[in-house]
């Protein structure tokens, strides 16, 4: 029986997770956005953005718009293809998990 | 099976949240509806400027206008909404049409070469694109049914008196840029209040 994958620890965080799939579908993401969508708390939001940011997954820009602060996320390629891996990833071991 | 696997459940608990998110990052529409409806009263005060006002700078003048408060308008209302490829797409496409009928229609003003059935044609055929470009884009019916509208009002200017070519404006001004405004202002509040409420991601 082939070795079945192990699924990427910074991928498989819930929230972690969710952003990476927020932000897959569009171009970038303000943090508040991120915010309402996952209904996380700011420090938490923020810690896993970091951790994602740590791992080269999301890039982030601060700038300020009419004089206002904007933090923005975006998904790197590197992102891209850890969330297309763990799906793949996810689909083998589900694979596996019937079959058994 | 390796023991130290996640549980299935789990695995589809992962899935899903995937899936979920996935569909509520598409979800995020920006609202545009608005915009119909303001550049609609924008072409009626125009039209009302320059024919009682016989001032000829009644359609530069509240094209300029109307574009600063668009940009300023959008500005406030998108600032926080994220930007997807479509919603630049749609924005290249009605700023790039904005920008070519403003800048011909302003030359051929200058050149004296301006008359009802030609400005009436040229601003036709190019509203009638910039809809088929974005109905194409958004698969959306109405929006090309506008086109076609805007298609025949071009035609007309060509072929029909002065009169008929001012009440064929009026009237697709009317249909594609106040009805369908509001329609798509209804459309967009109708999609916002069917959203489900966003699903548990809360923890890492």
């Amino acid at each position: 029986m082939p070795d079945l994958p192990e699924l990427n620890p910074v991928v498989h965080g819930k929230l972690r997770l969710a952003l990476l799939s927020l932000l897959s579908g569009v171009e970038e993401a303000e943090f508040t956005w991120l915010r309402g969508k996952t209904g996380s708390t700011d420090g938490n939001l923020g810690a896993q953005l970091l951790k994602l940011e740590e791992a080269g997954y999301v890039a982030v820009e601060k700038k300020f718009v009419q004089r206002k602060p904007q933090t923005l996320y975006r998904m790197t390629e590197s992102g891209r293809a850890a969330l297309t891996e763990y799906v793949q990833a996810l689909k083998q071991l589900l694979g596996a998990a019937i079959d058994a | 099976m390796n023991p130290n696997a996640p549980e299935q459940n789990e695995l589809r608990d992962r899935l899903d949240l995937i899936e979920s998110m996935i569909a509520e990052g598409r979800r995020t529409t920006e609202s545009w509806g608005w915009v119909f409806v303001l550049w609609g009263v924008a072409y009626y005060v125009a039209i009302a400027w320059a024919a009682w006002g016989h001032s000829a700078l009644a359609w530069p003048v509240t094209m300029i206008l109307a574009g600063v408060l668009t940009g300023i308008l959008i500005s406030i209302t998108e600032r926080r909404r994220p930007e997807t490829t479509v919603g630049r797409a749609m924005a290249a496409i009605w700023i790039g049409m904005g920008i070519s009928t403003f800048l011909v229609m302003i030359a051929l003003g200058m050149t004296a070469r301006l008359d009802a059935h030609n400005s009436v044609a040229i601003v036709a055929a190019m509203l009638g694109a910039a809809n088929a470009a974005s109905s194409i884009i958004l698969r959306w019916k109405v929006q090309f049914a506008c086109a076609v509208a805007w298609w025949a009002a071009g035609g007309i200017a060509a072929f029909a008196s002065e009169t008929v070519t001012g009440i064929s404006f009026l009237v697709a001004i009317f249909l594609c840029q106040i009805v369908f405004g509001i329609y798509g202002m209804l459309a967009e509040s109708r999609k916002r209040s069917s959203r489900l409420p966003s699903q548990g991601a809360s923890h890492a």
